[in-house]
């Protein structure tokens, strides 16, 4: 992955109009907001329509990037969610088979030998999510990872919504007061 | 703020961290962004929701996309060259995709948000370009004669349906983000163009509250957009 001195230099140079600039943050930074689309995304035409729709938003707001605002990365990663999350929440809700991924996505937070710092608080993150209920730590981590929402983690923990609203509720509340505590 | 009954729902950091999280519905998604589009605090709330659910998309695997997308993103760029067939028949492919994805239900039904921007870069033609404003249907919902030299468009309603209590408002969308051109009415309609208005903009349509946005920026689900083309 890119450093982010290079990364704030292709912004600087999208913001400006540069298209070879554009061109060459995909080059460096695609193949990770795809995969993350992807995740939310499972309709690999709509992701590819999505990731796309990024690069152009990119295009477009690279201008109002301050670097005050934190390191390059995540606010990339924060556009590409987003714009998969809205992509995936647009559509009417249909009852349909449920997609096991099988991802322990908590283990590879634990897993060392794990890519690039571009987040410091990866321990403590690691540590607070295995404190909080299992379940309720299973709906945070599939909603963001996966793009599940209240309804698709009702049906696969066989709950009313309101439960799941309720299980969200405490495990962030935990979360934040935990991570406050570590960090 | 843990109480008995756990955590206020309405607590406004609490909505941040759902927002990120990604499980509010499109509708609450959109209030949080209203609300953070004029709130420096609101906005401090989600980065710092981002910042501490960061390391989880950092585990997330890369995956390589088709180079189709490359290809596509740097011939919608402006820079790139003349506005040709493929792009607009492109933009046109979207549109379609996410209908199918609204299971067929409508854009209004869906309340969808559909604000497709592509840039595209069009060969001058004496100032004069034609939008036709549509959403997934065949029918267009407006049809806008643009006129670049006179600064004056043209607004032909044919089939723009409004929901119930709603008015529909028409923006041009250029670089500077959206400028109002006023509300979508049953007959004929000039509207002045904002300056700076390009040919590389973008013509949308909003649901609004009655009389229209009271912010002076889209507040509602676009449900039409269409692009201009050398007329």
């Amino acid at each position: 992955m890119a450093d982010d001195a290079t990364l704030r230099r292709l912004l600087a140079g999208i913001g400006r109009g540069e298209a070879d600039q554009l061109a060459e943050l995909y080059d460096l930074t695609s193949p990770k907001l795809y995969g993350l689309i992807l995740r939310i995304q499972r309709d690999r035409a709509l992701a590819e329509d999505v990731l796309q729709d990024v690069y152009m938003r990119i295009w477009q707001a690279a201008g109002t990037y301050r670097p005050d605002a934190g390191p390059p990365m995540p606010w990339l990663i924060a556009i590409a969610r987003n714009r998969a999350i809205d992509s995936v929440r647009r559509k009417v809700e249909v009852q349909g088979p449920e997609l096991e991924s099988g991802e322990d996505w908590v283990a590879r937070l634990i897993d060392p030998h794990d890519e690039a710092v571009a987040f410091q608080n990866r321990d403590a993150l690691a540590a607070c999510l295995s404190r909080l209920d299992p379940r309720h730590r299973d709906c945070v981590v599939l909603a963001y990872c996966e793009g599940r929402s209240r309804e698709e983690l009702a049906r696969r923990f066989d709950c009313p919504v309101n439960t799941i609203k309720t299980w969200l509720h405490r495990a962030l509340a935990t979360l934040k007061t935990c991570l406050e505590a570590v960090s | 703020m843990t109480g008995p009954g756990g955590p206020d729902p309405d607590d406004p950091d609490l909505r941040a961290a759902e927002y990120v999280l990604g499980t509010l519905d499109a509708r609450e998604r959109e209030a949080v962004e209203r609300a953070a589009a004029g709130d420096p605090a609101a906005r401090a709330r989600i980065r710092a929701w981002e910042q501490r659910f960061g390391p989880l998309a950092e585990v997330v695997p890369a995956e390589t996309p088709p180079p189709r997308v490359r290809a596509a993103l740097l011939r919608a760029l402006p820079r790139s060259g003349r506005a040709d067939a493929g792009q607009i028949a492109l933009l046109r492919a979207q549109l379609r995709r996410w209908r199918i994805a609204a299971g067929g239900a409508g854009l209004l039904a869906a309340g969808l948000a559909l604000f497709v921007v592509v840039g595209p870069s069009l060969t001058p033609s004496g100032g004069r370009y034609l939008a036709v404003v549509q959403g997934g249907g065949t029918v267009p919902a407006l049809i806008v004669r643009v006129d670049l030299g006179t600064g004056l468009a043209q607004v032909r309603p044919v089939n723009a349906e409004a929901p119930a209590d709603r008015s529909l408002e028409l923006w041009y969308v250029g670089a500077q983000g959206p400028r109002p051109l006023g509300l979508v009415g049953a007959g004929q309609s000039e509207v002045r163009l904002p300056t700076g208005t390009a040919p590389d903009g973008v013509l949308a349509v909003s649901v609004e509250p009655p009389g229209g946005s009271p912010t002076g920026q889209p507040t509602g689900p676009v449900v039409y957009t269409g692009k201009l083309l050398a007329d």
